[in-house]
């Protein structure tokens, strides 16, 4: 605390230049009926070193993913992030700024943000970004909101929007949140039995304000039906594709297909998992989205020498300037991971998101090979899929799970959490951190789950 | 300049990569599905990298940089050991699906911040789960929506805020799906009491409010404010922007509050990295904890084979209230930020009032050197305080009316001023009910002496002839940027196809 509070000690100095005596003095204001009596029931101050020795015994406590094989991702994926993108963010100057609404001193985060707003804009395919929503969940939250406010007078499904219904629950619970003011209905796109869109519930969502779906989707599946989406659902209907950005290495930018907004959880490009936040969200989309969006944007523009310089713009659609008839009530958002985001984009270029999208695809496809050896484990979706795919195991998923774990394995994401009536299906992800000797390991816990700790009929 | 979209370096590849693992069948796509075009992302050497990004950082201002007294933002220093901790793999290298065993050091934090927390603001149940402040009001509101919905009360249809909250009150409200009643401030900016009597009804669901309000003025009459809500059959809604004030001192659970949010990056110094991350924790009184969104983390005694795995005996859980009301955010918040400020805490401790102390002390200590070296400078009559009162809280307001009638100077010029000297300006033109507003906060982190040089600072600028104002700032990155030129000329992306930039 001492080392925090420059002027302690100098209280009563400072308190005399104001005519006052006491601290006292200052809080005269306050109704002794409101005031706390007494100290706070809280522990003693501690010192930094005090503070550093809990952290690492009780951060240590927690099982971080370098210390085991791990194929958890199901939304959020372990990666590697260089390490001048650590160095670089913590600079006192990015790190300690508020919000940039003083353009002539916040150039360097203007210009950051409008560079990351291109290299989003490129990566999927749109020509407007936004710079950062808090994180995939709630960019993909806003967009249903915001196609709605877009197509709501043309709509003839009115107020409604089609959410797949593969989305994760606590994703669409998020999205019932923010819909249910606007009295937004979500309905479900089926999926058939292959893991994909039906493409007769397409037809269905017509007349809708809006589409929502996801490549790849909730069990790591590309879904070549979505390419034909915006087509069957018409101009009227806005197509909302949910991304993970690593994987439009490889994939087609859902721009090219014709989404109409692209959201995802940006995290994989840039910002360690954190078990879930800080992320950042990617929001993105074509100009009848604009006026209408939410979130800050950067725009550029001159001093007025006529020089180049950046500043917030669009602001009226903000709830500082249009408070209840705000297009959202974001203030604070994700510009820090965003940054991230932006420093390992321009440190892979395009050829190296390309690579990182194949490692990520390589290894998940080394593993299929190896599970598919095994007799008693089935896979039951096709692919093609990015990162991560279905596996279905003898006996309960919770059971396999706890052996793995057993033998220091995070073995995958158990689909009973998504949903209850399925029980022996995990979710097996692979990253770029995921090593040939975990593989292994894997396939051979797996083998001997099979053949000893497994239900045999 | 230094471009993004002018740098080559590393044609071809940019960062170095392990290759990728050897398949039998290689890795293919349906051509439908394949990329077809690259983005045009530029390919950085590390060095370029480093060098491009370096350069942008110093076109930007921190606290790091220089005093930054921008009021409601509360910008006090943020220790660096916070930084150190949250790198730590023990927490960013974690995944929130991992079982609880393995996650029991990061609930045990969870938990000791949800206490804290609770005592800091006399409320019962915590969670910390939204993101940011704006995020933990629409939280909390949905909670009493729900709340209201489960008793029947469904025509309660409205949320009152004053005219002089901050513009996410509304908003937040709103997206809910109320309907705003807006109040007026009386002339020294508190609640006019008659104007909240005069619209609490059995259609109110809620009043949101700060205290001390946006003024930085203490709402005196905040307990009669609850009770003319709560007789209407409302709840009462307390905006943590301004917690940094209290802390130790007063609490909303005993001005009357239902629900409070807490701004983790305001008060427990969060860094705000240049627009976010943030967390906005809430906490609620006993009627509102069934509603509440996961995750929160519950404790017990350990069992005998769970202490393998604890952390201190006890066993910490994540639990979910019975009609939450869901999620706001996918995972478990903040989970970065929360460790960060649960260091930050861990320094202050029982001491947190001291804290809260020394940024009153500051603010009227800053308050009387203004007024006093512009009356040794004879240009006291150039401004007034945004509201009469003997002492302010954490923040004061300043009124520029004065002299933009009498000489043309604005707000506006005053905060490039200040730039000019080295300052973050503080807010300007907020709140709305102060005309020509200047907000000031400078937090307890600063020193007396740079209290001193800021006021000698403020007043020369105030001496500064209006020619030179309306020029300034000219030491800056970039002069006044024209923002009707942006919103006019929109450009939201590079335009490659002109190619002007390179």
């Amino acid at each position: 605390m001492v080392d925090q509070l420059p002027n302690l000690g100098r209280e009563k100095e400072m308190l005399a230049a104001m005519g006052m005596e006491s601290m006292e003095d200052l809080f005269i204001d306050i109704p002794n009926s409101v005031r706390v009596q007494g100290q706070l029931p809280l522990p003693d101050p501690q010192t930094e070193e005090e503070i550093l020795a809990d952290a690492r015994r009780l951060l240590g406590a927690n099982t971080n993913h370098a210390s085991r094989p791990s194929f958890l991702g199901a939304g959020l994926y372990r990666n590697y992030v260089p390490a001048s993108v650590f160095q670089l963010v913590t600079r006192g100057e990015f790190l300690t700024a508020y919000t940039p609404y003083q353009p002539e001193v916040s150039q360097g985060m203007l210009q950051s943000m409008w560079e990351f707003q291109t290299l989003i804009s490129e990566l999927v395919g749109l020509p407007i970004a936004n710079l950062s929503l808090y994180d995939g969940s709630t960019a993909a939250a806003e967009a249903l909101t915001c196609a709605v406010r877009v197509h709501g007078r043309k709509a003839t499904q009115e107020n409604t929007v089609y959410v797949s219904e593969l989305t994760p629950p606590d994703r669409l619970s998020v999205m019932h949140n923010y819909c249910q003011g606007a009295d937004i209905q979500i309905k479900m796109l089926k999926h058939g039995p292959d893991g994909k869109v039906a493409l007769t519930s397409f037809e269905e969502a017509k007349g809708s304000c809006g589409v929502y779906v996801e490549q790849p989707n909730p069990y790591g599946i590309l879904d070549e039906g979505l390419t034909t989406a915006k087509e069957i659902i018409g101009e009227d209907t806005a197509l909302i594709v949910g991304i993970q950005p690593v994987s439009l290495g490889m994939v087609e930018a859902p721009g090219a297909y014709g989404a109409d907004m692209v959201v995802g959880e940006g995290q994989p490009l840039g910002s360690p998992m954190t078990c879930g936040g800080p992320l950042y969200g990617i929001f993105a989309c074509h100009k009848p989205y604009l006026r209408l969006m939410p979130g800050r944007i950067v725009g550029r523009s001159v001093d007025v020498d006529g020089n180049e310089a950046y500043c917030l713009t669009l602001s009226t659609r903000e709830q500082h300037i249009r408070r209840h008839r705000a297009t959202s009530n974001i203030c604070t958002n994700e510009t820090l991971i965003a940054l991230m985001g932006a420093m390992h984009m321009a440190l892979l270029g395009p050829e190296g998101l390309q690579e990182l999208a194949l490692r990520n695809m390589s290894a998940s496809q080394k593993l299929k090979e190896e599970l598919s050896n095994i007799a008693g484990l089935n896979l039951p979706h096709e692919g093609p899929h990015f990162n991560e795919f279905v596996l279905e195991v003898p006996g309960s998923a919770n059971s396999c799970l706890e052996y793995l774990d057993s033998q220091g394995i995070f073995g995958g994401f158990n689909l009973q959490e998504w949903n209850p009536n399925i029980t022996n299906q995990i979710l097996v992800t692979t990253t770029d951190q995921t090593s040939l000797s975990d593989i292994q390991m894997l396939s051979a816990q797996l083998r001997n789950w099979v053949n000893h700790k497994g239900v045999k009929a | 300049m230094s471009h993004l979209f002018g740098h080559n370096g590393a044609i071809g590849k940019g960062y170095a990569q392990p290759q990728p693992m050897a398949t039998i069948t290689p890795v293919s796509l349906p051509s439908t599905l394949m990329r077809k075009q690259a983005p045009k992302w530029p390919r950085l050497s590390e060095p370029e990298m480093v060098r491009h990004y370096t350069w942008l950082s110093k076109r930007n201002f921190g606290i790091d940089t220089g005093f930054y007294p921008l009021g409601s933002c509360t910008m006090k220093h943020n220790p660096r050991i916070n930084e150190v901790i949250a790198q730590l793999p023990g927490i960013a290298d974690i995944h929130p699906h991992q079982g609880e065993k393995h996650l029991q050091g990061l609930l045990s934090i969870y938990y000791e911040m949800q206490e804290m927390l609770a005592v800091c603001s006399g409320m019962d149940e915590v969670t910390l789960q939204p993101v940011a402040g704006a995020q933990g009001e629409f939280t909390a509101v949905r909670c009493i929506q729900e709340y209201f919905r489960q008793r029947g009360e469904d025509q309660r249809t409205k949320v009152i805020v004053p005219d002089s909250a901050h513009g996410t009150n509304p908003a937040s409200a709103a997206m809910a799906g109320y309907e705003i009643v807006e109040i007026p401030s009386r002339a020294d900016g508190r609640i006019d009491l008659d104007a909240l009597r005069a619209v609490a009804d059995e259609t109110t669901a809620a009043m949101m409010i700060t205290n001390p309000n946006t003024l930085g003025l203490f709402e005196q009459d905040i307990v009669e404010a609850s009770t003319i809500v709560h007789d209407a059959g409302g709840q009462m809604y307390y905006d943590g922007a301004n917690f940094n004030a209290i802390l130790g001192l007063t609490s909303p659970g005993l001005m009357g509050f239902d629900a409070v949010h807490f701004n983790l990056h305001k008060t427990y110094s969060q860094p705000h990295g240049g627009g976010g991350p943030g967390s906005g924790p809430i906490g609620v009184k006993s009627q509102l904890a069934p509603f509440l969104p996961s995750p929160i983390a519950g404790k017990r005694d350990a069992t005998a084979e769970e202490l393998l795995h604890s952390v201190d005996g006890s066993w910490y859980y994540w639990l979910t209230p019975e009609h939450t009301i869901g999620k706001v955010q996918q995972w478990h918040g903040n989970a970065g930020a929360v460790v960060r400020c649960w260091a930050y805490y861990r320094r202050y401790g029982n001491g947190l009032r001291t804290m809260s102390e020394h940024a009153v002390l500051n603010a009227n200590y800053l308050r009387h050197a203004i007024h006093r070296e512009a009356e040794a400078a004879g240009v006291s009559h150039m401004f007034r305080d945004g509201a009469e009162t003997i002492v302010a809280k954490h923040e004061f307001t300043l009124s520029m009316e004065p002299a933009k009638q009498a000489v043309g100077i604005s707000a506006m010029d005053v905060a490039k001023g200040l730039l000019d000297r080295g300052y973050m300006a503080p807010t300007v033109y907020f709140p709305l009910v102060v005309p020509e507003c200047m907000m000031i906060e400078p937090t307890e982190t600063e020193s007396k002496d740079t209290l001193d040089t800021f006021a000698k600072h403020f007043v020369e600028v105030l001496q500064q002839s209006p020619e030179s104002l309306h020029e300034a700032p000219t030491t800056t990155p970039v002069r006044r940027v024209d923002e009707v030129y942006a919103a006019r000329n929109l450009c939201l992306r590079h335009p490659f196809e002109t190619n002007e930039l390179n």
